[in-house]
């Protein structure tokens, strides 16, 4: 079945409390989710670092994974170690 | 229908951000562009360096991996600039290509490293190892363990 939309009314929206625009790794807009996932939002979350870079949790994980030494876990932006906020 | 990956969402976004709204010196080359991840960009030497006026081109590769995994860039003959740290095989030795690589990075800011890596150089020449290095490296530069040095 295919429905079509006429008319539809926003009652809310949302949005990261973030100082960047867009993740630093993915280049996507806080606002969508990151290049994995299909739905924004509580399963595509932001995560901070101490630094207070932020990044999708995704994004992040990814690049804490691919690092085995932990000494090279750094914040991809300023490179001090990462350590979530 | 197979999903686009992560690295080819990323690589795609750089590449029309290249074409776009280029850096000052710094061209995507159209015409060699076959797949997304083998791309040649062409650099100009800044004003008022050694290089200025020349013209240099890299070659980009990346990996499924990207922006995980660094991409793998060389200068591309026949003019390898002539520079302390870039061999005459076009390798080129700079930590952000390897162990200083963060995912943040892009195509734009290697770009830019590596034209202000030459705009930095005092004394046109090839790095003291050279011979011996282009004759003993792998093809890929990722391959070499590198020491770097200040200067």
């Amino acid at each position: 079945m295919k429905v079509k939309i006429k008319k539809w009314t926003g009652v809310a929206v949302w949005k990261w409390t973030a100082n960047d625009d867009s993740c630093g790794i993915c280049r996507m807009p806080f606002e969508a989710c990151c290049p994995d996932c299909r739905i924004p939002g509580d399963d595509c979350p932001l995560v901070w670092g101490q630094c207070s870079h932020p990044f999708h949790i995704h994004c992040i994980m990814k690049w804490l994974s691919s690092q085995q030494m932990a000494a090279a876990q750094l914040c991809p932006m300023c490179r001090q170690g990462w350590r979530f906020r | 229908m197979s999903r686009v990956t992560f690295a080819e969402k990323r690589i795609q976004k750089e590449l029309m951000a290249l074409k776009n709204d280029p850096p000052v010196g710094v061209t995507l080359d159209d015409s060699s562009l076959t797949n997304i991840y083998r791309w040649r960009v062409h650099i100009e030497g800044a004003e008022n360096t050694l290089y200025e006026g020349e013209h240099f081109i890299l070659d980009f590769k990346f990996t499924a991996k990207y922006p995980f995994e660094s991409p793998q860039v060389v200068f591309l003959g026949p003019i390898i600039p002539v520079h302390p740290h870039v061999y005459s095989n076009g390798h080129i030795c700079l930590s952000i290509l390897t162990e200083d690589w963060s995912p943040a990075m892009s195509v734009e800011s290697v770009c830019l490293s590596i034209v202000s890596m030459l705009s930095s150089c005092k004394e046109k020449k090839r790095p003291p190892d050279n011979s011996v290095y282009v004759r003993t490296c792998s093809k890929n530069p990722k391959d070499t363990n590198w020491w770097y040095h200040e200067l």
